[in-house]
């Protein structure tokens, strides 16, 4: 029997859940936003793969895949994408002891109450040439002095600050490119590159801020010349480019749910001096690309320069919910694909899903890594999903590390015309999937309680035989587990190369989805302003509907933690601990920190035994022991910090940068903060 | 009859308090990275600081027991739920206000008490 004490704690926490999660906006592509399956790389890529790994052999030079030196010079911090530093100044006994050192606000920032869209920043600092190079979701270029934060120069872009393709103003930073041998007192040996919303790419000196005029036109590249097909928005420019030797490798984001067709996926290579086009990848078959389109690469890469290869995280076809007008091969939709750095040759691709009708797009870079299984050294990737898989094959070959296994999935009611699903899909053995997709989730008791079961009436509408239940059309739709929001976003994997340790946020968020007939749709979605979720998919025989499983009250309906973070020994693939993370919090008021909060962002790792991470909806940053998972050090930013930190030494002390720029997928909070930590000078000293 | 200065301490204590936490909300919604400025919950805080405020400056004044004892329980409620907003708001210093006005509001009861029913010579 409930005692009045756990009921008055119950009564609490039921009214603090009342004011509790925001309607989650939906993650596509950033945004909101006949397939016979194969179990194996792409045949002829293996082909290519073994061709790849023999010249390789004779003509690759020598690059280890972690740099000997600290190196902070790009999105995820390296080219492997592993977000780790050798630096250990800071280290899991004083890392509480850590302080602000400085703190800087752009000004390029927008909550959209006035003329300007609001703003999305998940930007990372990127450290070189002795300077902190940031960029702005204004597009504008800041270089700061890393130890103090004052600003050496800004070069602005002058873009127009217009929403085009997204519900937002979103930037997620800079590239930077240096000559293998930079000519001193010579221009644009040290280039930072800064893409916009309206497709344009600047170049521009990194010791002065001025525009680098042997660059594409003065210094700018017009990206949106290659959009020759379904044109209806400009390829946006907000990942950096990925940055491979001399080579800008360059994707784009576009404009999901709203149309049947887009602009079909393509990955340019650059030169990073010229601003010439080396070549063109496409991600979908050329029959296919202007019924369809996307599966474009919106978020970063990473490479393994030794072997000559960048992986590309490519997204799911156009719409992204319905399939009709694409049922034939798409195989490197929703995939890793390893193309060569040099040619853009497919080297080996694998997917992920197959015929893909919910938006899981591949959303961060694979994480590249060497482990040791089973006494053999593996030359890995881990590629986490939406769906909390992490995909670990061979980064060289494609084939699998622990098996992956090709499994009957649901074939759906029926009620969706032209659909023509997979039949199976690909599900990796190890690790286990960072989240349980194979039942329907637990209803909260006490979000269920309060709103007088309207939680479990939903459930009852829902239908859900596992992961891939395909759309329908009848009641509310199908339950969707994870679905856009859920699971792993941009932030990607981490991994300590020392411990064989890789490090991951992940959210659990229940959506569910339900098709409209076109009719219907324009029905249910009469643009009275009280409609939510709705998406038009213009042109295909359906519109959409994606909701967060919530009730009256806001409450979310599936049981906490609504967030977690989890370290994995990759020698085993087994979870060496896992944890909730951060403190989902609304109008103010946290929630137990026992509960987690949804995160997007992600984390840093470095050798002293510290795991850096901000990623959740209370704007905090947080330290975290690689070693147990505990909890060492926290402070509050201004809004959440949704991209990994940067890690980094200037004159001999260890810094830590983030970026806390917010994003409406978890709150409407936005900053425009850039805040660095140290240890006070004796400490570290 | 008007209430004598000890008499009143109980709701000076709590008028005190509640202005303490007041000042604190205030700076909690105005300061920057407070975790909570700007947000609604802080302006709850604010807001029902000044409601507590004011329902202690009105408690001296008021006649008749029933009255007061009405009185009292909403200020009671006034404070728990305050009480519970600021622990949400992580906001521990008003959490510590809220306890202080509570004392107030019992050393009032006491007193009142002490003067209906004076003590036996």
């Amino acid at each position: 029997m409930p005692t009045l004490r756990t009921t008055a704690q119950r009564l609490g926490t039921a009214t603090a859940l009342a004011l509790f999660l925001t309607p989650l906006p939906l993650l596509a592509q950033d945004q909101n936003a006949d397939q016979t399956a194969s179990n194996a790389p792409e045949k002829a890529s293996s082909q290519a793969a073994s061709e790849q790994a023999a010249s390789q052999q004779d003509t690759s030079k020598s690059v280890p895949l972690v740099p000997g030196t600290p190196t902070w010079d790009s999105f995820h911090g390296q080219l492997n994408a592993q977000k780790y530093s050798p630096l250990d100044q800071i280290n899991a006994d004083n890392v509480g002891n850590l302080k602000k050192t400085w703190e800087v606000h752009t000004g390029d920032v927008s909550d959209g109450s006035g003329e300007l869209p609001p703003t999305v920043w998940s930007a990372t600092p990127v450290f070189a040439n002795d300077t902190l190079y940031i960029g702005t979701p204004f597009y504008r270029i800041l270089a700061l002095d890393p130890a103090t934060g004052e600003q050496k120069w800004s070069f602005d872009t002058n873009s127009k600050l217009e929403a085009l393709t997204q519900p937002a103003l979103k930037s997620r930073g800079v590239a930077y490119w240096e000559a293998e041998n930079p000519v001193e007192g010579k221009s644009c040996q040290k280039i930072v590159y800064l893409g916009t919303m309206d497709a344009q790419l600047f170049a521009v000196d990194a010791n002065t801020g001025k525009k680098c005029s042997n660059f594409a036109n003065n210094g700018v590249l017009n990206v949106n010349q290659w959009n020759d097909t379904n044109d209806k928005w400009p390829l946006s420019v907000l990942q950096p480019p990925t940055v491979v030797g001399d080579h800008l490798i360059l994707g784009w984001a576009g404009n999901d749910w709203a149309f049947e067709q887009a602009p079909p996926g393509t990955v340019f290579s650059i030169n990073a001096r010229t601003g010439e086009r080396e070549w063109t990848f496409h991600a979908l078959p050329k029959d296919m690309r202007e019924q369809s389109g996307t599966a474009n690469v919106w978020t970063h890469m990473s490479a393994d320069e030794e072997n000559g290869l960048v992986y590309l995280p490519v997204s799911s076809p156009s719409p992204n919910y319905w399939g009709g007008n694409r049922t034939e091969k798409a195989p490197m939709a929703t995939s890793t694909t390893a193309l060569d750095v040099d040619t853009g040759e497919v080297v080996w691709s694998r997917q992920w899903v197959h015929h893909d009708v919910w938006d899981y797009d591949i959303n961060s870079a694979p994480t590249l890594m060497d482990i040791t299984v089973d006494g053999e050294k593996i030359p890995a990737l881990v590629q986490a999903t939406k769906q909390g898989f992490l995909f670990v094959v061979n980064r060289l070959t494609g084939e699998d590390v622990w098996p992956i296994e090709e499994r009957p999935v649901p074939q759906g009611d029926g009620s969706v015309k032209g659909e023509k699903l997979a039949a199976t899909q690909p599900f990796p053995t190890k690790p286990a999937p960072l989240l349980d997709q194979s039942e329907k989730p637990e209803i909260w008791g006490l979000a269920d309680a309060v709103s007088f079961g309207q939680c479990s009436a939903l459930w009852d509408k829902l239908t859900y035989e596992g992961m891939y239940t395909p759309p329908t059309t009848k009641g509310e739709g199908t339950l969707a587990y994870p679905d856009s929001a859920g699971g792993v976003q941009w932030g990607g994997v981490a991994y300590d190369p020392q411990s064989q340790t890789a490090i991951v946020n992940t959210s659990h968020i229940v959506q569910y989805v339900k098709l409209y007939g076109r009719e219907a749709y324009e029905k249910a979605d009469s643009g009275s302003g009280n409609e939510v979720g709705f998406s038009p998919q213009k042109g295909a025989p359906y519109g959409m509907r994606l909701k967060v499983a919530r009730n009256w009250l806001g409450m979310p309906c599936w049981k906490p933690p609504f967030g977690e973070l989890v370290a994995l020994d990759m020698h085993t693939g087994d979870v060496k601990w896992r944890r909730p993370l951060g403190a989902s919090q609304q109008y103010g008021f946290f929630m137990p920190e026992s509960w987690g909060s949804p995160t997007i962002g992600g984390p840093a790792v470095t050798a002293g035994g510290v795991i850096f991470i901000g990623a959740s909806m209370d704007a905090k940053l947080r330290a975290y022991s690689l070693e147990t998972g505990e909890e060492l050090w926290e402070d509050q930013a201004e809004a959440p910090a949704v991209a990994n930190p940067a890690v980094y030494e200037y004159e001999g002390r260890e810094y830590v940068v983030f970026i806390a720029g917010g994003n409406s997928i978890l709150k409407d909070q936005v900053g425009d903060q850039v805040v660095a930590y140290a240890l006070p000078k004796d400490d570290s000293e | 009859m008007p209430q004598s200065r000890s008499q009143r301490l109980g709701a000076i204590v709590l008028l005190v308090a509640s202005l303490v936490g007041f000042a604190i909300a205030l700076y909690a919604y105005f300061a920057p990275l407070t975790g909570v400025n700007g947000t609604l919950g802080a302006l709850v805080a604010i807001l029902a600081n000044i409601a507590l405020a004011v329902m202690a400056l009105i408690l001296p004044a008021l006649k008749g027991n029933a009255t007061r004892n009405v009185w009292r329980v909403l200020i009671l409620l006034g404070l728990a739920g305050t009480f519970f907003a600021a622990l949400l708001l992580h906001q521990g210093w008003i959490c510590v206000a809220m306890v202080v006005g509570l004392i107030g509001l019992i050393l009032d009861m006491v007193l009142a008490n002490r003067a209906t029913h004076p003590a036996q010579p």
